[in-house]
């Protein structure tokens, strides 16, 4: 099983923010994991534990700004991520959510494409009738290249000897139960699964998730479902099935999903221990080594039309920005002057005033207007009382202020 | 670029639960209202569902024009590969000039995947909707794109953007709740319903419902609320810097919200920052639930008087709020960007201002 664990790179909380007509400068900022990707990591580690497979990191944007928190995955709890694509390209900069599906989605393809042509090139080596020598030693050059996973080839010392390539050379199997597994790892290859957060911590749109499910269902053609806001999860590999909780609003729904499938992982998800029974199967399926280094792929390696790349392939346009406007009046405790009362109209050098409400601001008074309203002693400085009088209606005893 | 003259009326996607539009949907309706108008225009609702016979005019009630109802068996559950395809074929068949949902699990997943489909863009999380025009700077010259819709939204950075589709159409958004006020109910509004019959392929329904059950509902009801007092991270130590058991702070905020239900006979709720939620402050388990949270990821309110206690004002949290008549900030931190958008700010703990509020209250007399 392929489990692709998607996330992207968030601005640091104490980066400065760098935009460029309202599209994130990114090379330009610190940035790390967008903190809701973690729960996906999570959910694709326990998937793989107890299922097998491997899981693998892809997100998009500068790869030399990507591949320190790529290389942290790796450590990530509990076996940590297998291997990490990087879609890194100029043509791929600032995009919004459909573009960045767009390429993900077809990122996805190329890693599954890469595995079923490899699991492809064994097949054929079978039809042509090889020695169980030559079957072993590609298994083996695939096997380094993490392509194919421990029941077809493996170092690991408590499978050595009991994988495919084994028993073909021991005589214990034959071509066609080895076409059979080989198929049979083929499908489950196809039956990839797409974990992400429910959004990230800049965007926080939650949007890139079910898009990339529909740009899946593009791309192969058939109904690719998506489900956001899972808290449970479980699989069936044999059956090829994915059982998740989801929470909407206040109902909760458990579904039945067939897979290639795209979730979303809610910070609600816990994931709990796999069984021993389960392990043992997963190792099967696991894949015997972790490739450490990120692999890079930029736009033409992806075969993707440029047209829908980046700010060129985003539907929409970050407009200017505003700011939040601050009231007309602002009002402080213990520092702003008002009126304790209210003052009728009044003239002063020639000059008309008023009438003005109790509780008027009186700083932003001219000063000799301040100055007479100081004299006549109706200046006071804003009160928590007045606060709650103004506020709320409620007139303070003077009693009760003792 | 498609030729967008085609592309008329503006449509709200409609949720319907124990046989009634949810609350948010009618005020995705009221924004919607508001755009169409601008632009004469109809509101088209669209209802997904089965025996939907009996609410079906309820989105005419609060504004709409006409309502697109696809009511079927197979449609019972949301799912969203069949709701996606049913959407999508109706936004490529009828046009739609802009297309709204409201900004919950369903919505967002739903517009997010029709609008990929439909190839155009989504603004996600609107808290408002302007219609301008948008003027893009290119090298070959300055773009104008007539009569779009500004979709207003949070920033990541600290500000507030306007989103444009200029080129594609539907213009997609989801819209927070709280974001518009609904229009009365009015049963005497007249319009058409039309019945949408959808052939939907069997791949679209490989997800299978298992069960579905209701969480029990909260009895938190912020958006009812017309005082809030919310609580944030300030709480958990006083102006010195000590630590302090934030219970006591919750009982004063509670305190407080019980004598002005009390004496205003108004509605009164208790809120929190994101923060305070996140923290997971072992003693307020139970009390500072995520039913409480204020803010972008959270709710957007509209009391009269929203009293923040210990907030310092992220800029998602003064979005959540931006719509209350009046704000009361208190915080120890004189700098607190809170302070930029409150009308009355007190500097000062918490600890002592709120029961000296509960006691002013107490000891006043209500003014007729």
């Amino acid at each position: 099983m392929l489990i692709l664990a998607l996330y992207k790179a968030v601005p640091a909380r104490t980066t400065k923010i760098v935009t460029i007509g309202g599209v994130l400068k990114r090379e330009e900022m610190d940035l790390v994991m967008n903190p809701f990707d973690n729960k996906a990591v999570e959910a694709a580690d326990f998937l793989k534990r107890a299922y097998g497979g491997k899981v693998i990191s892809l997100t998009m944007g500068p790869d030399f700004k990507l591949k320190p928190i790529a290389s942290n995955l790796f450590e990530a709890p509990v076996e940590g991520v297998d291997e990490s694509y990087i879609l890194s390209d100029r043509r791929m900069a600032g995009a919004d959510t459909w573009a960045t599906a767009y390429t993900l989605a077809l990122g996805i393809k190329k890693i599954v494409d890469t595995h079923l042509s490899a699991l492809d090139e064994l097949l054929s080596l079978l039809r042509s009738r090889t020695s169980p020598q030559e079957f072993r030693e590609k298994a083996k050059e695939l096997y380094e290249k993490n392509l194919v996973p421990n029941i077809i080839y493996s170092e690991l010392p408590t499978l050595k000897g009991s994988t495919l390539s084994d028993r073909l050379i021991k005589g214990e199997s034959d071509f066609e139960e080895a076409a059979r597994v080989i198929q049979k790892v083929k499908e489950e290859s196809e039956r990839f699964i797409v974990v992400a957060g429910i959004k990230t911590s800049d965007g926080e749109t939650g949007s890139t998730g079910p898009q990339v499910a529909e740009a899946l269902s593009g791309i192969y053609g058939r109904f690719i479902p998506s489900v956001t806001y899972v808290r449970e999860l479980e699989a069936d590999p044999e059956s090829g099935y994915l059982y998740v909780v989801r929470r909407i609003g206040d109902l909760l729904q458990k579904l039945r999903l067939p897979l290639p499938c795209v979730i979303t992982i809610s910070t609600e998800y816990r994931p709990v221990p796999p069984q021993l029974k389960a392990r043992k199967r997963a190792r099967l399926f696991s894949y015997g080594k972790k490739i450490t280094e990120s692999i890079v792929y930029n736009a033409d390696s992806l075969n993707a039309d440029p047209r829908n790349l980046g700010f060129a392939g985003s539907p929409t346009i970050v407009g200017p920005g505003i700011d939040i406007g601050a009231p007309p009046v602002q009002k402080f405790v213990g520092k702003t002057l008002v009126l304790s009362t209210r003052v009728e109209e009044f003239e002063l050098n020639g000059k008309k005033y008023g009438p003005f409400e109790k509780f008027t601001k009186a700083d932003t008074l001219p000063p000799e207007v301040l100055d007479h309203l100081r004299e006549k002693g109706v200046v006071k400085l804003f009160s928590l009382e007045d606060l709650v009088e103004e506020l709320f209606g409620v007139r303070v005893h003077v009693a009760a202020k003792h | 670029m498609q030729q967008n003259t085609e592309y008329k009326d503006v449509w709200v996607y409609c949720e319907v639960q124990d046989g009634a539009l949810t609350r948010p949907t009618t005020e995705v309706i009221a924004g919607a209202r508001k755009i169409a108008d601008r632009m004469n225009m109809k509101v088209v609702g669209v209802m997904i569902g089965y025996n939907l016979e009996k609410v079906a005019r309820e989105p005419i009630y609060y504004g709409a024009d006409e309502v697109i109802v696809c009511d079927s068996p197979l449609l019972k559950s949301y799912q969203a590969l069949p709701y996606t395809y049913v959407l999508s074929d109706m936004v490529l068949r009828l046009k739609p000039w802009a297309f709204l949902f409201v900004a919950n699990e369903v919505g967002r997943e739903l517009g997010a995947r029709v609008a990929y489909k439909t190839i155009t863009g989504l603004a996600a999380d609107c808290i408002d909707l302007l219609v301008e025009d948008f003027v893009m700077h290119t090298p070959q010259g300055t773009l104008v794109f007539k009569d779009c819709i500004a979709q207003v939204r949070p920033d990541f950075a600290t500000r507030i953007a306007k989103i444009f589709t200029p080129k594609h159409r539907p213009q997609m958004s989801n819209v927070r709740p709280g974001s518009f006020s609904p229009l009365p109910r009015d049963e005497t509004r007249k319009g058409e319903i039309i019945r949408w019959e959808a052939e939907i392929p069997a791949g679209a329904f490989a997800v299978e419902v298992l069960e579905e059950r209701r969480l029990p509902k909260s009895n938190v009801k912020l958006e009812d609320a017309k005082v809030i007092v919310s609580l944030g991270l300030g709480i958990l130590r006083d102006a010195s810097g000590n630590p302090r058991n934030p219970v006591e702070a919750y009982e004063h905020a509670e305190k407080l919200a019980a004598i002005i239900k009390d004496r205003l006979k108004v509605e009164t709720e208790i809120g929190a920052s994101r923060a305070l939620i996140y923290a997971g402050v072992k003693e307020l388990e139970g009390l500072i639930i995520k039913d409480r949270q204020v803010g972008q990821t959270g709710k957007t309110v509209a009391p009269d008087v929203y009293i923040a206690a210990g907030i310092s004002g992220a800029i998602q949290h003064r979005v959540g709020i931006m719509r209350a008549k009046k704000i009361v900030a208190i915080n120890t931190d004189p700098d607190a960007p809170i302070f930029q958008i409150a009308h009355y700010g007190v500097v000062g703990d918490v600890y002592e201002v709120l029961p000296k509020l509960v006691q002013l209250l107490g000891g006043g007399e209500v003014e007729a």
